[in-house]
């Protein structure tokens, strides 16, 4: 048996699972993209009557416009918060506390995101929720949380942060473990504050972390579904919702699986372009040491 | 790097043979090991989970003893409303394993009339005589809603009407009597505004949910309109004519729901209303989906109304309330008192290949044996009048249970406003609704325009 042949033998499992539960299901999403399909009726050959549609629809506009605004706030606020996180545990604390609050600050993000939600559904309650009643305590009337349109998006933003910083912190943790002390050392031989060493050592050092962090961060945030399908279901009017909320509402409800498809080929393209010019930004704000 | 020889290869090949022919005969389980599948039972998807489905074992076994012939296997498709369960029924079909029979709600009572159920009308012709019982005991109201262009798709056996649920205690310390049958909208916010005054800052006297069954609809329905056209098909005199004589020439073919009616002045009027409410905080901004911390806040006391039917009782009875801590009256009157209701039955589907069958269960489950073993706690009401008695409720039921049925025969009754493309306007309605309640006098028209817009591009589709 020749080594090549071997070579594909190993590889003939990952391959054949590969192509029938991934590559097949994106060919046969891009091919439905062309047609009118409800599941009952056979499905009719559309052209790009779906793109078109998706083009001019309003509330699919504003979806995507909520989910480019939830990205960059979610985002950089998730991002902040691991950074900010992960350099305090980093410091000159004993292990077993470190080690507290890697888990600590990590849980969230092992539970499920429908569950958190109802949690946060309740706390977050106009009427009845922990929070407005802890603010009213310090004399704030109740707040409109998830029935006004700012409000809505601001809860729907804080419980995606709180929920998804843990895995952004986990990777800052290794990024800062990676930069050595003697770097930190001549810094303060040339006398540079904390705070100078963070802009100057810290953050620049740690440049290709925060790379691979906001990538992970910004293609996760582009497909937020479950906290705002549990907390708001996209309201009040179109406020929450969500691209990925229009192709679950299209398929699932309008029974529109054509427009749905489109949907997700037009939201892929803008996934791959975002990172494509973060990769092409990173030439010039990443720093390899 | 290690160089493998042919002989390595055919040895290492011999020895995987080897070991998967010993995995072969293991004893395991395989697809063809899940009870019913690839066997000739009939298929019932019911919405739930396998609790709920292992709740209805007294039924199957009933129905099996009845009919030993007809192997039955109930499937829970869980789902978070109606339209999570019809999208989980439409994959099936479309996976090419759709049930036999499944349980559809009249809010996908016309989905399934138009595109995958089969009409009933033969059967019910041909079995007249043993579904003679059923329909002298279900009112004509409730088999209205399940007809549709004439021909009738489902036989209900559980319904639901938007009742006022008004908690005893609030009542009482505001000083408030049970209200007149036809109290009006002004006796309402006369309720509220004294429960209010007589309760604490966390107190709400009037709580609402933002969906299509119990949200703005109600306030539409006794305002004498709704957010969609409304009008009547023709046809269905045959069923009329044969079981209900009184009601033909009244009856009519089913509903038809085909165009928006949100710019409609009274529809403005009714979200007025509603909006005021909440801007005095007499009401609680709606929430999205089903209220999950209704039945704890209601039965905790902080809330004084809110619209229910007849399933809350059981939930009421498990959360601890006695029946003298709540009672239910009728919805407020307006312009008229017209209810709206909800109801459930079975349907056959088009694609079974086993419809006899079907048929034999949808009998079964609608005889009055079957829906006693279907409902032996007050979690719904029964469409047979003769099974909301005092037995259903004792112990459990408020005191005036009995307007739980009288909604039909005393005022007039509706149904979920719920045409084939229900979801994408249960959509609609639900995004503009918290909009307009929410926002100024000011803004409704625009908020209206705006579901005027959702609700047309919803009906074309």
């Amino acid at each position: 048996m020749s080594r090549k042949t071997l070579i594909w033998l190993f590889l003939a499992p990952t391959l054949i699972g590969l192509g029938l539960f991934t590559f097949l299901p994106i060919v046969a999403s891009v091919l439905l993209a062309f047609f009118r399909w409800d599941i009952i009726t056979p499905p009719e050959f559309v052209g790009f009557d779906n793109f078109a549609e998706v083009v001019t629809d309003p509330t699919i506009r504003v979806s995507f416009l909520n989910t480019i605004g939830f990205v960059v706030v979610a985002v950089t606020l998730q991002l902040a918060v691991a950074l900010a996180l992960a350099v305090l545990v980093n410091a000159k604390l004993p292990n077993l506390i470190k080690s507290f609050f890697r888990s600590v600050l990590f849980f969230p993000l092992i539970l499920s995101a429908a569950s958190v939600s109802i949690i946060m559904s309740y706390l977050f309650n106009e009427n009845f929720g922990v929070v407005n009643q802890l603010l009213n305590l310090v004399g704030v009337g109740n707040v409109p949380w998830l029935t006004s349109t700012h409000g809505a998006m601001v809860v729907v933003v804080l419980v995606y942060v709180w929920q998804n910083f843990g895995f952004s912190f986990l990777l800052f943790l290794g990024g800062l473990a990676s930069i050595p002390n003697e770097v930190y050392e001549a810094g303060q031989v040339d006398g540079a504050s904390s705070w100078q060493q963070f802009w100057k050592i810290t953050l620049p050092l740690v440049s290709p972390t925060t790379l691979v962090a906001s990538v992970m961060a910004i293609i996760s945030a582009l497909q937020i579904f479950d906290q705002p399908y549990v907390l708001t279901r996209g309201g009040p009017g179109d406020s929450t919702r969500t691209a990925v909320m229009v192709i679950y509402e299209s398929a699932f409800k309008q029974l529109e699986f054509g427009k749905a498809s489109a949907i997700g080929i037009i939201l892929t393209i803008v996934i791959m372009l975002v990172t494509a010019v973060q990769f092409r930004l990173s030439r010039r704000y990443v720093f390899y040491g | 790097m290690m160089q493998l020889s042919r002989r390595g290869v055919l040895a290492g090949a011999v020895g995987v043979g080897t070991v998967g022919l010993c995995a072969s005969q293991w004893s395991r389980l395989t697809g063809a090991d899940i009870p019913g599948r690839h066997d000739d039972s009939l298929s019932i998807a019911i919405l739930g989970t396998n609790q709920d489905a292992e709740a209805r074992q007294s039924l199957v076994k009933a129905f099996t003893a009845k009919h030993p012939d007809i192997p039955v296997r109930l499937q829970a498709v869980q789902g978070t409303d109606w339209a999570d369960f019809f999208a989980k029924i439409l994959t099936m079909v479309a996976a090419g394993t759709p049930p036999d029979v499944c349980v559809v709600a009249t809010e996908g009572a016309q989905l399934f009339a138009e595109r995958l159920a089969e009409p009933l009308d033969e059967y019910v012709k041909r079995d007249a005589a043993e579904v003679q019982n059923y329909f002298d005991d279900v009112h004509p109201s409730l088999i209205e809603a399940f007809m549709y262009k004439g021909s009738l798709y489902q036989m209900p056996i559980d319904f639901n009407a938007a009742n006022m649920y008004l908690n005893t205690e609030a009542m009482g310390r505001a000083g408030i009597e049970y209200p007149a049958p036809d109290w009006s909208t002004q006796d309402f916010l006369d309720v509220a505004r004294r429960m209010k005054q007589a309760a604490d800052s966390t107190f709400v006297p009037f709580y609402w949910t933002n969906r299509l069954w119990g949200g703005i609809v109600p306030w539409l329905y006794i305002n004498d309109t709704s957010f969609l056209t409304e009008q009547k098909a023709d046809g269905g005199d045959w069923l009329w004519e044969q079981f209900y004589p009184a009601e033909a020439g009244k009856r009519s073919g089913g509903y038809l729901w085909e165009g928006s009616n949100a710019t409609d002045a009274r529809v403005a009027e009714s979200f007025e209303f509603v909006r005021a409410l909440v801007h005095e905080g007499l009401g609680t901004s709606p929430a999205q989906g089903g209220g999950n911390e209704l039945v704890g806040q209601f039965s905790g006391g902080s809330i004084g109304m809110t619209p229910a039917g007849g399933f809350w009782v059981q939930g009421l009875s498990a959360a601890g309330l006695k029946p003298s801590d709540y009672d239910v009256a009728y919805f407020p009157k307006w312009r008229s008192q017209r209810h709206q209701f909800g109801a459930a039955g079975y349907a056959i589907l088009k694609t079974s290949k086993r419809k006899d069958e079907a048929w034999e269960w949808v009998k079964f489950c609608t005889s009055l044996e079957g829906m006693q073993l279907a409902f032996p706690r007050p979690e719904t009401t029964p469409t047979r009048r003769s099974m909301c008695n005092e037995a259903l409720y004792s112990e459990k039921g408020p005191a005036h249970w009995k307007i739980f049925y009288d909604t039909l025969d005393n005022l007039p009754c509706v149904p979920i406003p719920a045409p084939p493309q229900q979801a994408a306007v249960e959509t609609a309605l639900i995004k503009n609704v918290l909009g307009a309640v929410t926002g100024s006098a000011a803004d409704l028209p625009a908020a209206l325009s705006r579901l005027d817009e959702d609700l047309s591009r919803a009906l074309e589709s």
